[in-house]
């Protein structure tokens, strides 16, 4: 491009994507530095969802068991695997014989989508989700294949889907964090905090933990130790000495974006513990999402605080679920249900919630792990369970963009390996970005010469078929 | 174009320069797909649609079978791959299972206790192929352990076909595609010339050559400098640039006192002396390396245990003003400079330690290989990836990131390129014959670091002795009434005695636990006998293409250049990386000496002369300054590459020396002042918030070295940082996990270490705010400065408040300020007694409150925006 082209092609640019990040890319003549903010964004083209809920499945739920029926597996049952499944153990000692699931499988809905029996109330919304049976990852450990979900690399060192989220569409709510992350009291999940980085991008982007007790974020509340009208008068002295020290110094734009960050700090105050109280939620709704109940009250108060949180203009919001509760080494059976238990009726409270409330068209809900299950059993013994995965496993979305009630994609015939339509995580990841209005060639950062994105330079594809 | 011809079938299957572009029956893993799917082909406007796209993969993955790939004569080379990658991990230098060597021809020829494991021309009558088309290798059960996988049927098939064809043995590693001479005329890409001092109009502004430049390019677009900053202004902005924390009351008025001409100077020479520079400057680098003290993969994140080493490495260097060519060198091969490392056990010298401790400079990036599930073949090779971009990001200058995959789309590194340059740190780094971290380590320790261990550990070795004689009396009834059998077996065959020794055997490795060995060395060294090295076609881990030898970039190949020439300097080491620091650092490399010198500037200035730091390449862009750039280059390694005297000439340039006031028409002129009409007013970084806090509030403990500190994750999740005795020690002694960061630094953009960090971001945003004005730590250190305070000016109030200033501002107050000071004090104190009141404190609630009004002035201060940042 020529230098003056390179001009027009920005003065075109009406509220431009990325104008900025574009224009070191390309005008190596402009010496403006890009400038990053979480204000709104136009997306690419026109979204079919505006807020993201990711309900990450820490551990690796069992496609066969779930998702995925496998009858061959029950008459192949006690036969030896071949060579290749016998490899794909990770203790070559351990690996059993084809196992069938112990978990019965009914068709549901209008739709017709068979799902297990471990999963009864999210039976009753088949029909707004698309379930995607033939996703494959790269590798068979969690760490690395959380890093493969979450930022397309098996790395340690990118940013999350959310940051990359946060970069490309800002948010709607400038008195709340842009990417919310909702993790569980009882523990951080595998990867911890690299979960929801910003990696290189900058650091504005990367998710906020929403606590589900106490004050939502760190250090939101004044210290108790301080009477109020002290911090009151306090921050009245701070406001005096900032002004007069940006008064002094005019044409110094950090100094007014840095008097903003204190003033946005005082509103986030209010707004975040608006945001969570679900005290103000009716019974019935409390109920519903299983507030009421031991084994639901921990995961349902997540859900529907991010109900709460997309209902605010909130861009992307992630709930994890203990450390790896699908994580189902041993006795299976017991182990599904006992995750299944927690978020099966949470999970379809939020989706009934959403629909109720006409949030569906503009939520995208997104449910999975970071791969699947082996269909031999691991361990031997009275109980024995599956071991990790990734060469065929389930996931599903929900809402805003999705065509509901429909199956994409299958395993080969004891849910080993995706076989037909194979999704990767790539193609995940676009057909995510494409509901919010973004291209995944095009939401680009660019670091050291290279075009970052979030798959990172792999070949993807949007699933159409699975658009409404 | 690209060799590659798309006319027919046959053709396509064949690929072009980049390798095959499609692989049956693949098309996810397709260079062709990629090509049309990223848009970078068909160039020009016309894009392929996304159903065309479609039709062209449904194509490769149904139409195009593997059977359909004519059988090309597999070469020795693919298969020394292959069983680089599947085999050596048992059969190879290290572990010779079955008596087997499978690296050469001769040794495969040779074979193990089975017999030779192959017989040219004879794949079925072949060990080596039977074994693996029978499934007995790799056997599946420890397959995993040995993070082994299975081979491919493609490779199986490959390893049938070599051996039909009478097993031929290796070619010579062919040379790479040369770069054209046009290619090498980019600037960056030339050793940098001495250019001439320019002459300025007002020569009275000019201090040293630096001013020439600068004021050259100003005065040609009729600008000049601002007036020059405030003697205090100056004072705070060079004492936090050149040590990261702030001049004390004393040293305040010391150079106010100081009216001679050269009282700044003779300062600035006080603080490059100061041990403290090297711990601020020492920060800077860690940043360029992506130190971290955990190994920063998964929630364990375990922690490097001796990385510290590396940090105090990079201190010591700095302050001892380490010429930066002998820096790099001990940094990219200390342990190749000599090898008295192998001998040393006791006695070792701080200058060794150090040398090797300088290898750390490459052990840097998130290592998952602990674990065998984690330390698989592709994994290994991230790790070099990561290593190579630490490398060339900082050093360098250099993006060969995307070279990983394909050839560089705007500098001339062609992909080969790219793992000529891995493989120089792969014989250190060998992914078929890899070392996880804790086989990194050497035992080398001072003395005097062994004596402190050992008389710690002498009490606990009593204690063991003392356990260990308990036991042995409850085990010996058993001894005498079954003699013959080990303790553990005698512990097996009667409950009864297990029962006994249980608690003792807990007591035991609980204290065996506590029992600390003297420091070790964390190092990278190389493997005695290096694997051969591949091009991967797509950065694939077994995507196997030409073999490589090691090398640097071809487009530095330059007559004025001294080549890259490997020689081992002593056996059991390649000399690779040795090569390499000696290539980077002749006077005359076109990067090296840029790179640092832009570095400096950067974090002097405010931005690169080149600003785009790590990339001097076609996509970089390019400098403001060229001539500057190359002036100082020169002007470096004229210097001995000392990094002081640039710092020097810098800070005592008029440039630095000016206003950060800036007027409308400047704005509008240069928004990023580019041109170096002001100076930049900028926020501090994490670290120097953090360790200014301290200074102001009279709590930093200056020592230096050593083990960090703890940080304490709360039940809130805070992350903040242990006290010592002395108080708190500077932020580059926290300990830097990477799961773990001090909430209060990351706050405020302290790097993640992703890999590493070569500018830092300076967000403004509300979690900062929430953090200092509601934190435990702003307050905490704000009530430990009125207390400070109150000891010096004792009731003076207005004495309290210039106190504050001269320590948080390194300025008095004015006449109003003091008087807003003293309302809001007054007001403040009102506030107190009644929340005093309510809690059942013997200390005197008059004097707590006159205290803690003052801490919240302190606080307010602290908060404030003059605090945090530097004009």
């Amino acid at each position: 491009m020529a230098k003056s082209s390179r001009r027009d092609f920005f003065s075109t640019m009406v509220d431009g994507f990325h104008g900025a990040a574009l224009a070191s890319l390309l005008g190596s003549d402009l010496y403006a530095a890009p400038t990053f903010d979480l204000k709104p964004k136009s997306p690419q083209f026109k979204p079919r969802a505006k807020s993201v809920i990711h309900l990450f499945m820490n551990g690796g739920p069992s496609q066969v068991d779930l998702f995925d029926p496998k009858p061959m597996l029950t008459k192949m049952a006690g036969k030896t695997p071949s060579r290749e499944l016998a490899f794909a153990i990770s203790n070559g000692k351990e690996a059993g014989t084809l196992m069938p699931s112990p978990f019965e499988f009914k068709q549901h809905g209008q739709s017709g989508i068979q799902l297990s029996e471990a999963m009864p109330h999210l039976a009753t919304c088949v029909d707004d989700i698309a379930v995607i049976r033939s996703m494959y990852g790269e590798h068979a450990n969690h760490e690395p294949a959380l890093f493969l979900m979450h930022t397309g690399r098996t790395i340690a060192t990118r940013p999350s889907i959310g940051a990359w989220v946060s970069y490309g569409l800002g948010t709607e709510n400038q008195n709340l964090p842009a990417y919310v992350v909702l993790d569980d009291p009882k523990g951080l999940p595998i990867n911890g905090i690299s979960n929801w980085q910003s990696a290189w991008l900058p650091p504005i982007y990367q998710g906020t933990r929403f606590r589900a007790e106490g004050p939502p974020v760190l250090n939101l509340q004044p210290r108790a130790e301080i009477p109020t009208p002290l911090v009151e008068a306090e921050r009245s002295l701070l406001r005096k000495l900032d002004a007069a020290h940006r008064d002094a110094r005019p044409y110094q734009p950090d100094l007014d974006a840095r008097i903003s960050s204190y003033e946005l700090a005082a509103r986030m105050q209010l707004a975040a513990s608006d945001a969570l109280d679900v005290n103000t939620e009716t019974e019935a709704t409390r109920e519903a999402y299983g507030l009421n109940e031991p084994a639901t009250a921990s995961y349902g108060k997540r859900c529907l605080m991010a109900r709460r949180l997309v209902e605010r203009g909130v861009r992307f919001v992630q709930l994890y679920i203990e450390t790896q509760i699908f994580d189902t080494h041993g006795d299976l059976k017991a182990g599904l249900n006992y995750a299944c238990t927690k978020t099966d009726k949470p999970v379809a409270a939020l989706l009934k919630d959403l629909k109720q409330r006409g949030l569906m068209d503009s939520t995208l809900v997104v449910w999975g792990g970071e791969f699947g299950r082996l269909p031999i059993s691991q361990g031997g013994g009275k109980d024995p369970g599956r071991d990790h995965g990734p060469n065929g496993f389930s996931v599903w979305m929900a809402g805003g963009g999705v065509k509901g009630g429909c199956v994409h994609g299958a395993t080969d015939e004891i849910g080993f390996k995706a076989e037909e339509n194979k999704v990767s995580v790539h193609d995940f990841h676009a057909t995510l970005l494409h509901l919010l209005g973004l291209n995944y060639r095009d939401l680009a950062y660019e670091r050291a010469g290279l075009k970052e994105r979030l798959t990172d330079q792999f070949p993807a594809r949007v699933v159409s078929e699975i658009l409404a | 174009m690209g060799k590659l011809d798309l006319r027919n079938p046959d053709a396509i299957l064949k690929g072009g320069a980049s390798g095959p572009v499609v692989m049956p029956g693949a098309s996810t893993t397709s260079l062709l797909i990629d090509k049309v799917v990223t848009q970078q082909m068909p160039p020009g406007k016309t894009k392929l649609t996304a159903a065309e796209i479609d039709q062209i993969r449904v194509w490769i993955d149904k139409s195009l079978t593997p059977a359909a790939v004519e059988a090309a004569a597999v070469t020795e080379n693919e298969v020394r791959a292959i069983l680089q990658a599947r085999c050596v991990v048992c059969h190879g230098s290290g572990e010779r299972s079955g008596g087997l060597d499978l690296r050469t021809a001769a040794s495969r020829l040779k074979g193990g206790k089975s017999g030779p494991a192959l017989v040219p021309g004879k794949p079925e009558e072949s060990l080596l192929y039977r074994k693996i088309v029978d499934g007995k290798m790799p056997p599946a059960a420890e397959a995993k352990l040995l993070a082994v996988e299975l081979p491919t049927a493609g490779e199986t098939e490959k390893i049938r076909a070599w051996i039909a064809t009478g097993a031929p043995g290796p070619a010579a590693v062919p040379a790479g595609l040369a770069v054209t001479a046009k290619d090498r005329e980019f600037w960056s890409f030339q050793p940098p010339s001495r250019p001439t001092v320019p002459t300025v109009k007002d020569n009275s502004k000019v201090r040293n050559p630096i001013d020439a430049f600068v004021l050259a390019k100003l005065e040609a677009k009729g600008l000049t400098y601002s007036p020059r900053a405030n003697r205090l202004t100056l004072l705070r902005r060079v004492y936090l640039d050149l040590t990261g924390i702030p001049p004390t009351p004393a040293q305040i008025d010391d150079y106010l006192k100081d009216q001679s001409p050269d009282a700044y100077e003779r300062t600035v020479e006080q603080l490059l002396a100061s041990p403290h520079y090297g711990e601020r400057w020492g920060q800077h680098w860690l940043d360029m390396a992506g130190y971290s003290d955990s190994e920063g993969f998964g929630q364990d994140d375990g922690v490097r245990r001796y990385a510290w080493r590396y940090r105090d490495y990079v201190i010591r260097a700095l302050n001892a003003d380490k010429p930066y060519d002998r820096f790099l060198q001990e940094q990219i091969a200390g342990d190749e400079l000599s090898d008295d490392w192998k001998k040393a056990k006791s006695g070792a010298t701080q200058e060794l330690i150090d040398r090797m401790a300088a290898t750390g400079f490459l052990r840097t990036v998130p290592d998952p290989t602990d674990s065998f599930e984690r330390g698989l073949i592709a994994e290994r090779m991230n790790i070099v990836a990561e290593e190579v971009e630490v490398l060339s990001s900082s050093v360098m200058g250099l993006t060969v990131g995307c070279a990983r995959c394909h050839n560089h789309k705007y500098d001339p590194i062609p992909q080969r390129d790219y793992y000529r340059l891995s493989a120089i740190l792969e014989t250190a780094y060998d992914p078929y014959e890899w070392r996880s971290p804790n086989k990194r380590e050497l035992d080398l320790a001072l003395d005097a670091e062994r004596k402190v261990v050992e008389e710690a550990n002498k009490p606990l070795q009593a204690q063991i002795k003392k356990l260990e004689a308990d036991l042995s009396k409850v085990i010996a009834p058993f001894r005498e009434k079954t003699p013959g059998l080990k303790d553990e077996e005698l512990e097996k065959k009667f409950p009864e005695l297990e029962l006994q020794a249980q608690s003792l055997h807990k007591q035991l490795d609980e204290v065996k636990e506590k029992v600390k060995p003297a420091p070790n060395v964390r190092v990278l060294t190389d493997n005695a006998e290096p694997s051969q090295f591949y091009l991967l076609r797509r950065g694939d881990p077994v995507g196997f293409g030409e073999p490589v030898d090691s090398g640097v970039p071809l487009l530095f190949q330059n007559a004025a250049l001294k080549p890259y020439q490997p020689v081992a300097p002593f056996a059991g080491t390649s000399g690779r990386r040795l090569a390499l620091a000696q290539w980077l650092t002749q006077p005359n490399h076109p990067l090296t000496a840029r790179v640092a010198v832009n570095q400096l500037w950067m974090r002097h200035f405010g931005r690169g002369i080149v600003p785009t730091v790590a990339n001097f390449g076609r996509s970089g862009m390019p400098p403001t300054h060229p001539e500057l750039l190359d002036w100082l280059a020169t002007e470096f390694v004229e210097r001995g590459w000392s990094l002081k005297s640039m710092h020097r000439l810098m800070v005592t340039s008029e440039a630095y020396r000016q206003s950060s006031n800036v007027s409308e028409a400047l704005t509008a002129a240069d928004p990023d002042n580019a041109l170096l009409a002001r100076m930049s007013l900028r926020r501090m970084d994490a670290e120097t918030l953090f360790d200014s806090m301290l200074t102001a509030s009279g709590r930093l403990d200056p020592t230096l070295f050593g083990t960090p500190t703890e940080v304490d994750v709360r039940p809130d999740k805070e992350v903040t940082v242990n006290a010592t005795a002395a108080g708190f020690r500077r932020s580059i002694y926290v300990l830097h996990r990477r799961q773990t960061p001090m909430s209060l630094l990351d706050a405020f953009d302290q790097p993640a270490m992703t890999p590493n960090c070569t500018e830092r971001r300076r967000s403004n945003v509300a979690t900062q705010a929430l953090h200092m004005m509601n934190g435990s730590m702003a307050w905490d250190l704000a009530k430990f400065m009125a207390g400070r305070v109150i000891d010096e000016a004792e009731g003076d109030r207005a004495k309290q408040i210039e106190l504050v200033y001269l320590r948080a501002y390194a300025r008095r107050p004015s006449e109003d300020e003091v008087r807003t000071g003293l309302q809001a004090i007054t007001d403040f104190r009102k506030q107190w007694p009644a929340r005093l009141n309510t809690d059942n404190a013997e200390a005197p609630r008059t004097w707590q409150g006159e205290w803690l009004a003052l801490a919240n002035y302190c606080h307010a201060i602290l908060n404030s925006a003059e605090f945090s940042f530097v004009d």
